[in-house]
């Protein structure tokens, strides 16, 4: 394919997909082989309006942060797994951009994976539930308890209590503590 | 001058004031001048509408305006959910003719992008008296570097002299002088009589040469800052904004025992430290203006004050890290956080902020 005939199947996965403008602008401006990648893996996985438009900003983010091109991210063996791996083209193109997720906050996705190890080991009874700060944005904790009686909340205070030392943990990760 | 004007522009009841005599004095004689009608300034300084970047555009733009609003003000930055350091702005200038991609006046002065320089600033010495006045006993520290750099352009209006004089012979005010240049030259043959401070913001080669164009180098600041300190000056530091790039840690750090080999730990006045935040227009407006700046794209997310910051616990980490290189330097330097919550003091800190009334007064008092 020359790059007219390029420039002409994104316009009309564009126009499909009703891109809009500035973001059918972006994709042009990228390097042709950047461009291309992008419209193979769009096709192959049948991505809908608001997933090229994530992958589209993803990528331009990661392609930023390392000094890369698009094309390269898109080469990237993770990232050709799931373009050419088995599955239906709705649950590779979800794996795609949680794998663009993961490459755009790669110490986030890390820290978030410590977080929950660490709240999974407190082993807590059901009836507690410790949720994180969404996407890490803060340093609050939420811990709930949900009780039918007296005792239930008696014996879940008590498995807090047993946790105080893997809690204060989570609250000091969350803080900054390495 | 070291920063290029394409025009300047006078309001026609300023044409004869001190300040732009002195402005058409120091300009080239080739920056076109034109006086326009008061109230006007704004529509005919305004770069053309098909500007590629008007913003950037405004900025060379220089406009000699009577400001009809207070001078005085709390710092715009002030809020209820943060602990606060009691700052107070006093806006003589609005815009900067530097250029870092994360400026927040890329969004605060988006529809009014020309730089402006207040002909009455003097006037503003009479709210400074007030304020003074209304609160003996008390001080204030007093910043005319938030909505523009206090010194980008004092090399043509020479204000500094003007504000030192004033504040030298005020025994509860402090000025900051708050700059990323090395313009310094009008200081140098001023006494300020310990009632001055100027402080730098001070970021890692990496984010100065991704991120900051137009300014002096952090060692240029790190010098000019040791050279007022010579001269009688206070000295500060804002390691503001601070971006948590990979390998950030190691360049801070870095940073730091430059500067400390430079200007003596126990001759920090004090150190502020504020993570890089941006709503989500000044983040569009950023990103639009500096596509390839990766110190723009970093690991940040959505936090509950709806400003985009690096994930928590990595913005954390990296001010504890530097809170302690800043301890372990021997000497107690005061520290403050710039825009973060009670919650966040305590975690970098180990204590509870203190008021922002009494915060303040520390700072002021040195």
């Amino acid at each position: 394919m020359n790059a007219d005939e390029i420039e002409a199947q994104i316009r009309t996965i564009a126009d499909e997909r009703r891109l809009s403008p500035s973001h059918l602008m972006r994709w042009l401006a990228m390097d042709p082989e950047s461009r291309v990648a992008l419209l193979d893996i769009a096709r192959a996985l049948r991505l809908r309006t608001g997933q090229l438009v994530t992958a589209l900003d993803t990528l331009d983010e990661i392609a930023v942060r390392e000094q890369i091109l698009v094309a390269a991210v898109l080469d990237r063996l993770e990232i050709r797994r799931i373009a050419t791996g088995p599955g239906s083209a709705p649950s590779r193109a979800s794996a795609l951009l949680e794998a663009l997720r993961t490459l755009r906050y790669p110490r986030l996705k890390k820290m978030q994976e410590q977080l929950r190890a660490e709240v999974s080991a407190l082993k807590l009874p059901r009836g507690i539930s410790i949720d994180l700060p969404k996407e890490l944005g803060s340093d609050e904790l939420t811990v709930s308890l949900r009780v039918r009686s007296a005792a239930e909340l008696a014996h879940l205070l008590e498995a807090l209590d047993r946790s105080r030392a893997g809690l204060t943990r989570i609250i000091e990760m969350l803080g900054g503590k390495k | 001058m070291k920063f290029d004007l394409d025009a300047v522009f006078v309001e026609h009841g300023c044409a004869g004031s001190a300040l732009a005599t002195r402005v058409l004095r120091a300009i080239p004689r080739d920056v076109p001048v034109t006086c326009v009608a008061d109230n006007e300034t704004r529509e005919a300084a305004r770069p053309a509408s098909g500007a590629r970047d008007p913003f950037g555009a405004g900025k060379r733009r220089l406009v000699i305006a009577r400001r009809k609003t207070p001078f005085l003000m709390p710092c715009p930055a002030g809020s209820t959910k943060f602990a606060c350091c009691g700052y107070l702005v006093l806006t003589l200038a609005s815009n900067c003719p530097m250029d870092c991609s994360y400026c927040f006046l890329q969004e605060y002065l988006a529809d009014n992008p020309a730089f402006q320089v207040y002909a009455n600033f003097a006037d503003s010495f009479d709210e400074l008296d007030r304020l003074a006045g209304n609160a003996r006993g008390r001080n204030f520290r007093v910043g005319t570097g938030e909505l523009a750099d206090s010194l980008a352009f004092d090399s043509i209006t020479a204000i500094s002299r003007d504000l030192i004089d004033f504040f030298a012979a005020r025994e509860n005010l402090t000025l900051e002088l708050k700059t990323k240049t090395d313009e310094i030259e009008n200081l140098l043959g001023v006494d300020p009589r310990g009632r001055v401070l100027v402080s730098w913001t001070l970021s890692p080669d990496a984010v100065y040469r991704s991120s900051e164009r137009l300014t002096a180098s952090p060692a240029a600041r790190i010098a000019a800052a040791r050279a007022v300190l010579e001269a009688g000056y206070r000295v500060a530091f804002h390691l503001d904004p601070l971006i948590a790039y990979p390998g950030a840690e190691r360049d801070y750090i870095r940073l730091i025992d430059e500067l400390i080999d430079v200007v003596p730990p126990k001759q920090i006045s004090f150190i502020s430290m504020g993570g890089l935040r941006m709503t989500p227009r000044l983040r569009g407006a950023a990103r639009s203006r500096f596509p390839s700046d990766p110190m723009l794209c970093g690991e940040d997310v959505l936090a509950p004050d709806g400003r985009f910051r690096a994930f928590t616990p990595l913005r954390l980490s990296l001010y504890r890290t530097l809170a302690e290189r800043f301890r372990k330097a021997g000497a107690e330097i005061p520290a403050y956080l710039c825009m973060e919550p009670a919650s966040v003091h305590e975690h970098v800190f180990g204590a509870e902020p203190v008021r922002p009334a009494t915060i303040g007064e520390r700072l002021a008092r040195g």
